[in-house]
């Protein structure tokens, strides 16, 4: 009873207290509460680095051939351990923002590259979900996406006559501005809602993750 | 006048949640209407034990401490069915969170989840794992990407906070051939998931994973409060525009 009960009234109290102090714009409290919760996170994210370097090298120990999972798994924690070590030698003074080059040269480059990927991937993933099932949603879908990319490609280009530059632009802002808006606003509102009545449910102390 | 308002709003809505919730409780309480991620999601670990391979379920990259926190709350609920029917038969799913925040939640759903089905192998290491934090949205793509394609997984069960990166490992599944179920509160992350399967969870669909999960009649009673405060929010939109029409 104690140990189901006592999470429930810390957690209910502190949703409560800061809903409250954020309402009434107390920022004294709402400051202090989320101060800590910050903190937290910053202790779970560290819980998180050495559930990922411990998942990483009991692969690299397994009785695995080596290849593949366990090259992957290597070069993760061989990674980790050398941004750690220019984190220190930064703190030393003996490297100037070494952490701040690998993510600069490293980081940055790939998921700048992963990005640049995006639309490639969605374009194949129309064309196959044309393969699977032929219909009118699915020739929608693709017809749209290659209309609005073929409309940023072309809309600035000078080959392109301008009348016919200016009604591709006007298509593309009609699909983007009432079409495409009106829907992702409908998602929106549905979402809100929905976690309007969850975080209540949360505050009540009905919804309870925290507590097994 | 602006505290009041938002106060009366959070107030009524609790009063009737709690209210209806007690009366569903009392009598047997309406069926929900069938979503095809949730009803994709039955059997999957039947499925995946009998094809001795893996499900895999992310719950995304929203922090309980931020904005975006009841999508991690819904799909902890989606993997709290998922460890429960996994840990019954000594397969519990692969879980993968973006957020340091999930992982202690992930880890005790899913001890929680072997204790109860006095599992004799438990949680073996590496059921949950970490994969990047949530300002690092590619880095959590693709090493949910890679955790795919090195295992051999049924099913892939992605549920909460996502953005464009998804479509990363939604390529990665693919590939793979492995059945998707995708929901997100993101609409580019469904705009990206929307080719890829049937099987999705659109915004508030999400969101009502508890109730579809659990079924308590709190959580169902919240449903129906939600739709009649949808309905309420739709006449005052068209309300309003017919208003501004007229006005001109």
């Amino acid at each position: 009873m104690f140990r189901r009960g006592l999470p429930l009234i810390i957690a209910v109290f502190f949703g409560v207290v800061t809903l409250l102090s954020l309402l009434f714009s107390i920022p004294e409290i709402s400051s202090l509460i989320l101060e800590w919760a910050s903190f937290l996170a910053a202790v779970a994210l560290l819980l998180g680095v050495i559930n990922l370097f411990s998942v990483h090298t009991q692969r690299m120990a397994g009785n695995r051939p080596v290849g593949g999972q366990n090259l992957y798994s290597a070069v993760l924690v061989i990674s980790m351990l050398v941004v750690f070590g220019l984190g220190l030698t930064d703190l030393l003074g003996i490297t100037e923002n070494g952490t701040g080059q690998v993510f600069n040269w490293v980081q940055a480059p790939l998921e700048a590259a992963l990005a640049s990927l995006l639309a490639f991937f969605l374009l194949f993933s129309g064309i196959r979900l044309l393969q699977r099932q032929r219909t009118v949603y699915s020739i929608l879908f693709l017809v749209t996406a290659v209309l609005i990319l073929l409309s940023n490609a072309l809309i600035f280009s000078p080959l392109l006559p301008q009348s016919a530059s200016l009604i591709l632009q006007q298509l593309r802002d009609f699909v983007q501005n009432v079409i495409v808006t009106s829907g992702m606003r409908g998602i929106l509102l549905g979402v809100a809602l929905g976690a309007i009545t969850l975080s209540i449910r949360l505050l009540l102390g009905l919804e309870r993750p925290y507590n097994k | 006048m602006t505290v009041i308002a938002p106060l009366a709003i959070i107030v009524i809505v609790a009063l009737a949640i709690l209210l209806w919730g007690r009366r569903l409780a009392l009598r047997e309480g309406p069926a929900l209407r069938p979503l095809a991620g949730y009803t994709a999601l039955r059997g999957q670990v039947g499925r995946a034990i009998e094809s001795a391979s893996k499900l895999h379920i992310s719950l995304g990259r929203a922090s309980l401490t931020g904005s975006a926190n009841p999508t991690s709350v819904a799909a902890l609920a989606v993997l709290d069915r998922l460890a429960a029917e996994g840990c019954a038969n000594d397969s519990p799913p692969i879980t993968t969170v973006g957020d340091g925040t999930l992982l202690p939640l992930a880890e005790n759903d899913l001890r929680y989840a072997a204790e109860a089905a006095k599992s004799p192998v438990g949680i073996p290491p590496g059921t949950a794992r970490f994969i990047a934090s949530r300002n690092d949205p590619f880095a959590y793509a693709a090493g949910v990407a890679s955790v795919i394609q090195q295992q051999k997984m049924l099913g892939n069960v992605m549920v909460g906070h996502y953005g464009q990166e998804l479509a990363i490992v939604t390529e990665a599944a693919g590939r793979n051939q492995i059945q998707q179920i995708i929901g997100s509160d993101d609409p580019l992350a469904l705009a990206v998931a929307a080719p890829v399967t049937d099987n999705l969870m659109i915004g508030e669909e999400m969101l009502a994973a508890p109730a579809y999960m659990q079924g308590k009649p709190d959580q169902i009673a919240s449903l129906q409060i939600q739709d009649i405060l949808r309905i309420l929010l739709s006449l005052t939109i068209l309300g309003l525009a017919v208003y501004r029409f007229v006005a001109g």
